[in-house]
């Protein structure tokens, strides 16, 4: 059933594609999704119409929403009344919000794309997200660009990076003794994939990649620690208090930071996250 | 013979004592504990960790730093909690109060949550400080508003579930609309024990000793709560400033546990249940042992928790294990518990007057919900600001009249549901939400939200109605043989809503994306309702609150007693059966379209009362009326007041009915 739907809207649009290409002005797109958004940017057609743009501009940062985007409201219950007003020609949606879809049919043709399915490989799921909508605006030649300059940075990424670099420990802190802790299945695992860097988390993760862990789960692990900001309030205060991370830090060293990317994102994010972790690595080499 | 009179349907438990329960947990305790040391480092290099650090190996310093202090965090916690507990169903009488009851720990969540989004900089300070102010701040409110009529129990009691209603509801909004900014305060939502050192456990001590010392201070005059009013009044004592004493100790006691571990539900409630249960009668030995029982329950549950966390796939904060853990144990406990038998003669039901023309009163109210569902059909904002619709703008009615449909009715049906569910528990904290019903349901949906890959809605209503059912086939098979007893029923309603809370701290504390979705369904919109779902609930609504009407005989007189209606003439048994399928109906049907946690059902018997609708039928008319009108002004207002975002309806109900409620009771 779902393979149906997917399969229609990947199929639906291509055979549009060929009918009308002569006359085709790019559809005006709204979408729920911010890594649909995204890479929507990063193929230079941004869509009419997102959910929680103030948001998004703080989690996901880059690429920016251009002020011509209108703002749905809540990703999980976008504003009807103001979308139909909007009348866009197609709804992007991750599967996450199926539930609505019978709902945004009303307004306009609705397609689900989907990324961080169980059991694929996040790279080729990232590659296979940015053809599917590269073909939703006709613009199938963005995708090869956008996927191509996105691949050969990060080779030129690995080609900057010491062969001798300690597995990473990629963690966000949720409060002063809880983290997340990124392992298999997520963006920034496929990146360090990519960059052929080895991740030192080996434990359980969830559908998106991560796994949420108390301190003391880190200590045995030798790793080089990459804190993703942002730090909770008053957290960085009552780590200097705290018995176990000066421990960990006499044990690991002291942490690469990194400024905040969003974790479930596509090629963008991606590419973002490699730029910082190779920076700061070589700092951390050259001091 | 009534049922409320007859020996217990089951012999109570002879063989547990207090004592032999707390030995058995003590055992399982230090078993446990043993069996954790002897697999790393060995047992004498784990105890000498507790003292002190080592400096080489990890594993001694993991014990130092996390492990010993996590155990001492759980029995300090667990102890503390308990002995708030027996407080405050002491204070209180009511064997429903908990240490959370006065709206200490939403108290100290909103201010954690408001001090995140606003003022970090407070953050610097200490989290437990905020969270201790909040907490403060929660109970000065729920104080000020039960303050003139002497601190009685039932107007706290009420005080303090509109006070965590109103305070949960806002902190739902911030919830919804900042989930990213709020993600690590879910943890603390959900009450992790992992700890990074001693402090906490240093700053928790102390004060534990300290709230200890002053309970063993006031025990003689609490005891004397247990006397009816007049009797104790008649010793001489100050029973307002009796009732201030326990309940601030109680308070002050939880709010140091929660702003350090987070909230952790249950230890409080089934502690001093299980205890009394186990036969300790006075006060004394109750909070001696509750306080030993609750501190080596939350430690047994800490620690089997951290030894099968590894199979976990995520972490599994502890409050949310005490409460999936707790639920079936109350459950199992329900049909041996000794209830009602020696509980104190409650007061009068004194709250709200009588109105001089009931009938007047409704017609008016009939008329204002008239007037606003057209100002909900046609007002409203678009691209290009405000606009009033005309009547003929079908696209745009197309959107709206499903919404104020669904809002309507669905707050016609919990109104009743919760007048009827109220009289017949004569307990003012009885409501639909709280009888397990939209509990059950809602645990379902999440179910279906996070194990299905992409389901449509009508997968989730038929998921949805499917949990309703269970969980009252649960209510009808555990309270079958009592008669339907009151008290049993609402324990049974409590312990399915507990689970349900454990499943939903679990699951947003993993901090999966999809936990939005979850707090939005949970919320009460009618943001999912299409017009044949509208039209529906309308019919059934409709049809369910015809078929109230005949069952005003029985709602005057069941709140009399069991022996006094049996008395008049009424079959307890069946009475109560009848009223309970009628409202698992009510509930099932609206939770369906708008969620679980509307509170509706609960405000709105009372907002009736307040007004002066007394008799039941005219209370029955009043209330529909009120929760329909509520459900349509919040669900228009929750659409505008933030446009384009939409705050779900039960929300801005729980803050309307919330203000106007509380509003009520300081005119008492």
């Amino acid at each position: 059933m779902l393979h149906r739907r997917l399969f229609a809207g990947l199929i639906g649009p291509l055979a549009l594609l060929f009918a009308t290409a002569s006359l085709a002005a790019p559809p005006h797109l709204a979408t729920l999704d911010w890594t649909l958004a995204e890479t929507l940017v990063a193929l230079d057609h941004p869509p009419v119409a997102a959910a929680q743009v103030d948001a998004y501009q703080a989690w996901v940062r880059e690429p920016t929403l251009p002020d011509s985007v209108s703002d749905l409201g809540l990703r999980t219950q976008p504003n009807l009344e103001l979308l139909a007003d909007i009348a866009p020609d197609r709804i992007l949606i991750s599967p996450m919000f199926a539930n609505l879809a019978p709902r945004l049919e009303r307004i306009a043709p609705v397609d689900t794309l989907s990324l961080y399915r169980p059991g694929r490989d996040t790279w080729s799921e990232m590659r296979e997200l940015t053809h599917a909508v590269a073909a939703l605006i006709e613009r199938p030649h963005a995708a090869e660009q956008l996927i191509h300059e996105t691949e050969r940075h990060l080779a030129a990424l690995e080609q900057r990076l010491n062969s001798d670099t300690r597995p990473l420990l990629m963690v966000q802190f949720m409060d002063a003794r809880h983290v997340r802790v990124f392992g298999d299945h997520g963006l920034y695992q496929a990146v360090l994939e990519r960059l052929g860097l080895s991740n030192a988390w080996n434990g359980n993760t969830n559908a998106w990649g991560f796994s949420l862990a108390p301190l003391e789960a880190l200590i045995e692990l030798d790793a080089q620690l990459v804190v993703v900001k942002p730090f909770p309030a008053g957290v960085r205060a009552s780590l200097e208090g705290s018995g176990l991370w000066q421990a960990l830090l006499k044990r690991q060293g002291d942490p690469l930071i990194l400024d905040p990317v969003w974790s479930f994102g596509a090629l963008p994010s991606a590419r973002r996250f490699a730029d910082l972790l190779v920076t700061a690595l070589e700092k951390d080499d050259a001091s | 013979m009534p049922a409320d009179t007859l020996p217990r349907s089951r012999p109570p438990l002879r063989q547990l004592t207090p004592g032999r329960a707390c030995l058995l947990l003590g055992l399982i305790v230090v078993a446990l504990a043993i069996m954790h040391l002897h697999a790393s480092p060995g047992l004498a290099n784990g105890l000498m960790a507790l003292l002190r650090a080592p400096d080489t190996s990890t594993v001694g310093l993991v014990l130092h730093m996390a492990w010993w202090p996590r155990v001492s965090m759980a029995l300090l916690a667990g102890g503390g909690l308990a002995l708030a507990g027996v407080l405050m169903q002491q204070v209180l009488r009511n064997p429903l109060a908990a240490p959370t009851t006065l709206g200490v720990a939403s108290g100290a969540n909103l201010a954690l949550m408001a001090a995140s989004l606003m003022a970090p900089s407070l953050l610097m300070l200490g989290r437990e400080w905020v969270a201790l102010a909040g907490g403060g701040l929660a109970m000065g409110l729920v104080f000020s508003l039960a303050w003139r009529r002497g601190l009685s129990p039932m107007v706290v009691v009420l005080g303090g579930l509109v006070v965590n209603l109103y305070l949960g509801a806002l902190g739902m909004v911030l919830l919804l609309f900042h989930q990213e900014a709020l993600k690590g305060l879910l943890i603390w939502g959900a009450g992790s024990l992992a700890q990074n050192g001693w402090e906490d456990a240093a700053f928790l001590a102390p004060r534990l000793a300290l709230g200890a010392l002053l309970t063993a201070w006031l025990l003689r005059p609490l005891s004397l709560l247990e006397l009816d009013e007049a009797g104790a009044r008649s010793l001489g004592v100050s029973l307002k400033h009796l009732r201030l004493g326990g309940l601030g100790l109680a308070v002050f006691i939880t709010g140091c546990v929660v702003s350090v571990v987070g909230i952790i539900g249950f230890i409080g409630l089934a502690a001093p249940n299980i205890v009394r249960l186990a036969g300790a009668r006075r006060l004394g030995p109750r909070l001696f042992w509750s306080t030993l029982l609750g501190a080596l329950l939350l430690a047994v549950t800490d620690l089997l928790l951290q030894r099968f966390s590894g199979l976990l796939p995520t972490m599994i904060p502890t409050g949310a294990i005490t409460a999936a853990l707790g639920a079936p144990l109350l459950l199992w406990l329900i049909p041996r518990l000794r209830l009602g038998s020696s509980a104190p003669p409650r007061e009068a039901r004194t709250v709200g007057g009588r109105h001089p023309a009931p009938g007047r009163l409704a017609t008016s109210l009939a008329v204002a919900l008239l007037a606003l569902a057209v100002i909900a059909l046609l007002a409203g904002q678009g691209v290009d600001g405000w606009q009033w619709a005309s009547p003929g703008n079908s696209d745009l009615l197309s959107w709206r009249l499903p919404r104020l449909l669904a809002a309507a009715s669905c707050g016609l049906m919990l109104a009743i549901a919760g007048t009827l569910i109220q009289r017949l528990t004569s307990n003012p904290m009885a409501s639909p939400e709280v009888l397990g019903i939209s509990g059950g349901s809602a645990i379902a949906l999440i179910g279906a939200i996070f194990l299905l890959p992409a389901p449509d809605n009508l997968t989730l209503v038929g998921i949805a109605t499917l949990g309703a059912l269970m969980s009252l086939a649960v209510l009808v098979m555990i309270n079958r043989r009592s008669g339907f007893q009151p008290e049993r029923l609402l324990l049974t309603g409590v312990a399915i809503t507990a689970l349900f809370e454990a499943v939903k701290s679990a699951v947003l504390a993993g901090g999966d994306p999809r936990g939005q979705q979850v707090i939005a369904w949970l919320s009460g919109s009618t943001y999912y309702v299409d017009l044949a779902s509208a039209m529906t609930v309308t019919g059934a609504a409709l049809v369910l609150g015809l078929a109230a009407a005949p069952l005003t005989r029985w709602l005057d007189i069941l709140p009399l007693g069991g022996p006094t209606a049996s008395a008049l003439g009424v079959d307890l048994h069946r009475s109560r059966l009848a009223l309970l399928a009628l409202v698992a109906l009510l509930t099932a049907t609206a939770t369906l379209v708008v969620g679980p946690l509307s509170f509706v059902g609960l405000l709105a018997p009372h907002m009736a009362r307040l007004m002066g609708f007394s008799r039941a039928k005219t209370h029955l008319v009043g209330a529909a009326l009120t929760g329909a009108l509520l459900m349509v002004l919040a669900d228009w207002l929750g659409r505008q007041l933030l446009f384009p975002q939409e705050i779900p309806a039960g929300l801005v109900a729980s803050l309307l009915g919330g203000a106007y409620f509380m509003w009520g009771l300081r005119r008492l």
